[in-house]
């Protein structure tokens, strides 16, 4: 286009090659820009001013529409200090631990299992994977009607196995409501796994388990030694993916507790959400999200180094 | 796999399936079967009786429709904007040379770690100053701006077996950087393009915190269902139909689409092994 244009008017002899590279990377750079600008605007409001303007914010006090305190550090300081986000930050990091771990462990197991009957299992793979697809207040209704005291599935399971002792209020019960909402979300998520670790699986090449079968190698023995460490794959983007979503978990505890019984289900977001949204202290949760921001680049350094690394 | 396969394997992955689906089932039971029946459990098979009256009272109960309409709305614009964006910066990203491209590609896609949580407040407060509570457009920047890190990645891991000869070729015929995107690339990047489509779209259909925050009565379902259902007690079968409404169309989705999820689940964090 430029470069065209350019090349006749520079008489006979066209253009130096000096000329002719800078009007080169003059265009490239017009046409980066031009291509990258509206995304740049819509990043920009949308994700970089509001990272920088939530760091600021969470150096002060807000209340209503008074114009905001310079507080210093003293969020962090009553963060600190706050039993209820403390325990929100334990809640945080013991849901995203156990979800993960849990998830991936049994995704992988299926995984496994349905490699080694890939086309019969298919349909059952959806099934499951389906899970993955339902919205997080649809799922919290579901589970609802599985939790409910009176008329629950799992106490109605629990009766007809004449276990009535075990039946209880699984979201009133401080003592189970955490891993009941654990559980809940353990469903939705263990089809991400399945999916990734069966990938993995699929691609190991056929001729590894020719060459353990002629060695007279067991299914068993095959699994163990080669489907296992070659799955890892799939185990890595499994466990980063899951672990990153649940650090960020809100909808489900909004749809299944509302951070109840006694704040007993409450993460970090939730915790941002009720300061900030319902007591409309803003800079106080504010500061909460910082916590929670640097706790999630912590945990994800791994993640961030592997994508840098692939970044050419 | 070679060899003999252990005859256990059916069955257990069957048996995991159909627990996995139960909860599914008791949804669509709930709001097939008449509310007294349900009561006492869906599973109580004692007396069955069919009938679709939550599906036609529901309708009149709950703003449903208009629900559907705003998910569709935001679903489709925070789908569409990624799917036109994230290719072209991941090809100016891939093929171009300027100034700050390595910085301000890493800063894109490391914001994948971002939590959404971080950027609730000052979007609340800069909508509450522009007047855009209860405007969709503040939920759709930021469905939008939020799903770059992981587009424009997927896009750009995809461009990198894309054939340089094409380019090229383009470039000798006096094709200018912009009009090789549009006629050489673009058309070749349908499949990240779908995955793209696919997953955005399923994430703004199903997303909550967001329309909570920003949106009072233009509500998509998901939000939509949260308020019914801290509202209202004993309507557990109009409920469950607005729940059905609410997945289907997502489910579907996925459920149809679910190969192309596989490929973005696997390039989107880089792992390329």
């Amino acid at each position: 286009m430029v470069e065209a244009t350019t090349s006749t008017l520079d008489g006979p002899h066209g253009p130096s090659l000096g000329a002719r590279v800078a009007a080169r990377q003059l265009s490239q750079r017009r046409a980066a820009y031009i291509l990258l600008a509206p995304l740049l605007i819509f990043f920009g409001v949308s994700v970089l001013y509001p990272v920088f303007e939530t760091i600021r914010l969470s150096f002060f006090e807000i209340k209503g529409l008074a114009p905001p305190k310079p507080v210093g550090l003293g969020n962090y300081v009553k963060l600190w200090n706050d039993e209820n986000f403390l325990r929100a930050l334990r809640v945080t990091f013991y849901w995203s631990f156990s979800a993960t771990f849990f998830s991936v462990a049994i995704g992988w197991a299926l995984a496994m299992a349905c490699a080694l009957k890939p086309k019969e299992t298919m349909i059952f793979r959806v099934l499951i994977f389906a899970a993955y697809g339902v919205s997080e207040a649809v799922v919290g209704f579901i589970w609802l009607g599985i939790y409910r005291p009176d008329y629950g599935l799992l106490n109605g399971i629990l009766g007809g196995l004449g276990l009535e002792h075990l039946q209880q209020a699984w979201l009133g019960n401080p003592a189970t409501a955490l891993t009941a909402v654990i559980v809940a979300y353990v469903w939705t998520q263990v089809g991400l796994p399945l999916m990734t670790c069966f990938a993995s699986i699929q691609s190991i090449p056929r001729s590894y388990f020719e060459a353990a079968y002629i060695d007279g190698a067991k299914p068993i023995s095959m699994m163990r030694h080669i489907v296992m460490p070659l799955s890892l794959p799939g185990v890595r983007v499994a466990i980063f993916i899951n672990l990153l979503q649940s650090l960020k978990a809100f909808d489900l505890i909004y749809m299944l507790t509302g951070g109840g019984p006694v704040r007993t289900t409450e993460t970090v977001g939730f915790f941002m959400f009720r300061e900030s949204m319902l007591n409309f202290k803003l800079g106080y949760g504010a500061a909460s999200t910082v916590v929670l921001l640097v706790a999630v680049l912590i945990v994800s350094t791994p993640l961030i180094a592997q994508r840098t690394r692939a970044v050419k | 796999m070679i060899g003999k396969t252990p005859v256990w394997v059916l069955p257990v992955v069957a048996l995991v399936a159909l627990i996995w689906i139960v909860p599914l089932i008791g949804l669509v039971m709930i709001s097939i079967r008449p509310l007294a029946e349900t009561t006492l459990g869906w599973w109580n098979l004692s007396e069955v009786s069919f009938t679709l009256e939550a599906w036609r009272t529901v309708w009149d109960k709950f703003p449903l429709a208009y629900a559907t309409w705003v998910s569709t709305k935001i679903a489709v614009i925070s789908t569409l904007i990624p799917m036109i964006m994230a290719p072209a910066a991941a090809y100016a990203f891939h093929f171009l040379s300027f100034p700050m491209r390595r910085v301000l590609l890493l800063i894109i896609v490391n914001a994948f770690v971002l939590p959404n949580q971080v950027v609730v407040i000052p979007l609340f407060l800069l909508w509450r100053d522009l007047g855009m509570i209860d405007n969709i457009w503040s939920v759709i920047i930021p469905f939008a701006g939020l799903s770059f890190a992981w587009s424009v990645f997927l896009v750009k891991n995809y461009l990198e077996d894309f054939p340089t000869d094409l380019i090229e070729a383009a470039q000798i015929d006096a094709c200018g950087p912009i009009a090789r995107f549009f006629y050489i690339v673009l058309p070749n990047m349908l499949t990240p393009i779908a995955a793209v489509a696919i997953l955005q779209f399923m994430w703004t259909w199903n997303g909550l915190l967001l329309p909570v925050v920003f949106l009072r009565e233009e509500l998509p379902l998901p939000a939509l269902l949260a308020r019914v259902q801290g509202v209202y007690d004993n309507n557990f079968d109009q409920v469950a139909v607005a729940a059905i409404i609410t997945t289907i169309v997502p489910l579907a989705i996925f459920v149809i689409f679910q190969r192309y999820f596989t490929a973005g689940a696997q390039t989107k964090t880089g792992s390329k092994e």
